[in-house]
């Protein structure tokens, strides 16, 4: 019994002072993700990763806009999302007082995205900044000029005419020349 | 090749119709179904087994059957010096028997080995097949005002998503408690929400006087449906997160038990150096979990001040887990292949100063502890597991080798980095709270060095291999992993399209709770708190998926002198300190 006084007489006071003061988390802690909306892209990577569907890309009503949406209640800090960003808009942080009081509301938070319309049927079918993206990383990748204008003119189709022009172009008898 | 010498001497006894192999350490025998008890005592008692896990599983999809998997861990029956299996034929065998859809019924195993009795009831809930014999029919898993005829984990029952709905409270059934007979009887209810017991689970004490005469215990209230929910909607990625909050405190162990199991089914080796971290965590895990333990023992007993000091050492432990993974619990860590998270060398020096503070304090603490004779006198002699009970209900971890039962599945099957490790087993005789401490004590000391061991001999290795497999369907594997508790079993057998076919995954105190009854008898009511907190109980880990002793309706009610003499007497009104 008397030891174990001891072992406090040695110890002292251990307790921190939070909340009154910053509690420090170690480096690499795996916290709330934070977003960073001039970053985000609109891929969708992180919706198809995040095993508790906490993350979701999808469009709104009238499909204006394409909008990411992350629902802290759910998520399980795995840090997937983190792992696949290619942009690194998502990163977990150190953040980790979560409590909101009553409004569940507050745990979510969005991003609202312009939507590309395709350039053929004027149809939905992605984010203009996922377009851009792309057509910046070919510009990168030592294609030549003329390949490029025609990347360009693809990414703006949504998948479907995409197909339909292919198709047409392989089918309708035009020589090509790879470049 | 392992495990032949007992399917060879099974087959003297019984007729195996069928041999299958999953891989080098575990072998499937297809018996009758008449067979199906001769088949699992023989194994158990006379071959030296422990029961591992039963699995039933819906299987007319596949060849129009039920199927029930008993699956037996052989390793010596280990009631004394040298009754034990040879290191390298220590194995698993499961013996497998069909049932047919139109009959639903198969001979209970229980009378003859006790430790299938909980799994036998959960058969009848989740499936609807009767154990014939079997003495205790009472629902196990779900309530009692479930509806009669849905059995969930059958394929074609029902939507994962489905809640039947509740019966008002005069409406629900009632639950028959297994009391014994006899004048003078007073029930005392703990629970199912009680201030010293950390999750809901409702203990139904017989007492003569303060005198506990025999105990029966209803638990699941808080079943999650995990099984079914990663049969209907997870792939394999996903299932890893969601083993791992089956468990608050040993959670990496049902993570790393679950993902195993589909590696085992396809064979997959993955680096050592992701088996390394993966035994460092796990032994993180220990660290925390049996100093929580600890120190709640001395909290039930009242002795706050050492209490506050193991949750004081416990802290660093904690704080350890948040450098190697991020997350002070959850760490999100285990994928199929690998690991997705590598330690770095400043993670590694600084867990080696953290863990040689957890080693000394540990220390210091627990010689205090030990010089205290008030708490020894509430830890010695009371919840005594006898050995002869622990050999019957095959419990697991801590609980049976404090009776003296070198029972371990890092030593007797060393999985991952585990056959690199030198680790003395802690066992110690006396099989009462005091001696379950004692074996946390010693754990966590090895413990510490088994984490300096992995950081010491750990390659340079990738920690992921190339995740491209394929799952087989119709594969199936055991996969264990010594958790704080005992080991944590999970059993997949994989689907199509990449996901499971039926994940039974059995956590450590689901083995433990059937022989609590035993631990119960003839001590005292101010014990009893104490006496479950020793188990290291985990309520809703068993909950995902319940035991009672079926002799006991036989049993005689012994005489108020013979408890009075079993039982160690205390000053103070036993009531007063019923906290």
């Amino acid at each position: 019994m008397m030891k174990l006084l001891d072992i406090s007489k040695k110890y002292g006071e251990i307790t921190h002072k939070y909340p009154f003061e910053p509690y420090k988390v170690s480096d690499n802690f795996r916290g709330k993700p934070a977003y960073i909306f001039d970053l985000c892209i609109g891929c969708a990577a992180c919706g198809i990763a995040c095993p508790s569907n906490a993350i979701t890309v999808q469009f709104n009503d009238d499909k204006s806009k394409l909008i990411w949406e992350f629902d802290c209640g759910r998520c399980i800090f795995c840090g997937r999302c983190d792992e696949v960003c290619p942009t690194g808009a998502i990163k977990l942080s150190e953040e980790f007082e979560l409590a909101v009081k009553f409004d569940k509301s507050a745990l979510i938070q969005r991003g609202e995205l312009d939507t590309q319309y395709c350039t053929t049927c004027h149809k939905p079918f992605s984010a203009k900044r996922l377009v851009k993206y792309s057509f910046e990383c070919l510009s990168k990748a030592n294609v030549s000029e003329k390949r490029l204008e025609e990347a360009k003119n693809y990414l703006c189709m949504c998948p479907t005419c995409k197909k339909t022009a292919t198709v047409a172009t392989f089918t309708g008898g035009k020589e090509m020349v790879i470049e | 090749m392992k495990c032949d010498k007992f399917i060879e001497a099974l087959g003297t006894r019984v007729k195996i119709l069928e041999v299958t192999r999953q891989c080098d350490d575990q072998v499937t025998a297809l018996v009758e179904l008449n067979d199906l008890p001769e088949a699992v005592r023989f194994l158990y008692y006379d071959m030296g087994g422990y029961l591992t896990t039963m699995v039933p599983n819906d299987e007319r999809s596949i060849n129009k059957h039920y199927a029930l998997y008993y699956a037996l861990s052989m390793e010596g029956g280990k009631m004394f010096a040298g009754d034990e299996i040879a290191q390298d034929e220590k194995c698993f065998v499961t013996i497998k028997t069909l049932i047919s859809p139109d009959s639903l019924v198969f001979p209970s195993v229980t009378p003859l080995v006790p430790a299938c009795v909980w799994y036998e009831r959960e058969a009848y809930d989740m499936f609807g097949l009767v154990a014939e014999g079997l003495p205790d029919k009472r629902r196990l898993v779900l309530s009692d005002d479930w509806p009669d005829n849905l059995f969930p984990l059958r394929k074609d029952a029902m939507d994962y998503r489905y809640r039947p709905d509740m019966k008002d409270h005069y409406m629900e059934p009632e639950y028959e408690f297994l009391r014994p007979e006899g004048s003078g009887i007073i029930d005392v209810p703990l629970g199912p929400l009680h201030i010293t017991a950390d999750e809901p689970g409702h203990f139904r004490l017989f007492c003569d006087g303060d005198t506990i005469i025999d105990a029966d215990y209803r638990l699941f209230y808080q079943h999650r449906g995990m099984e079914k929910l990663a049969e209907n909607r997870m792939n394999y990625d996903q299932m890893g997160y969601l083993a791992e909050r089956v468990c608050g405190i040993c959670g990496y162990a049902h993570a790393i038990a679950c993902i195993e199991a589909a590696e085992k089914a396809i064979n997959l080796e993955i680096p050592a150096r992701a088996q390394a971290i993966r035994v460092i965590c796990s032994e993180i895990e220990r660290l925390h979990s049996h100093l929580l333990n600890i120190g709640l023992a001395c909290e039930v007993t009242g002795n706050y001040n050492a209490f506050m000091h193991i949750f004081r050492i416990r802290e660093y432990s904690m704080k350890l887990a948040e450098l190697v993974t991020g997350g002070r619990k959850t760490y999100g860590n285990v994928v199929m292949g690998g690991l997705r998270r590598d330690i770095t060398g400043v993670e590694i020096k600084e867990s080696l100063r953290i863990l040689q503070i957890i080693e000394t304090q540990v220390d210091e603490v627990w010689d205090a502890v030990m010089d205290d004779k008030r708490q020894m006198s509430r830890w010695k002699g009371v919840g005594i597991l006898d050995k002869q009970v622990a050999r019957d209900f095959s419990p697991v971890g801590p609980n049976i080798r404090g009776s003296g039962i070198k029972r371990d599945t890092r030593y007797d099957h060393p999985y991952d980095f585990f056959k690199q490790i030198q680790f003395d087993v802690a066992v110690v005789e006396g099989g009462d709270v005091f001696a379950r401490e004692m074996v946390r004590y010693m754990e966590l000391k090895s413990s510490v060095s088994i984490i300096r061991q992995c950081f010491e001999l750990m390659p340079q290795t990738a920690i992921i291999v190339d995740p491209t497999f394929h799952v087989k369907p119709e594969n199936y594997a055991l996969a264990y992993v010594e958790a704080p508790r005992g080991d944590n079993v999970h059993w997949i057998m994989q689907g199509s399209a990449q996901k499971v076919f039926r994940w039974r995954c059995r956590a450590a105190t689901y083995n433990n709770w059937p022989s609590l009854r035993f631990q119960f008898r003839g001590n005292n009511l101010a014990d009893a708190a104490l006496i479950v907190c020793s188990l290291d109980p985990c309520y809703s880990c068993t909950e995902r998926v319940t035991v009672v002793d079926i002799k006991s309706k036989k049993s005689k009610i012994l005489t108020n002198a013979d408890l009075k003499n079993f039982a160690r007497t205390q000053k103070d009104s036993p009531l007063k300190d019923l906290r």
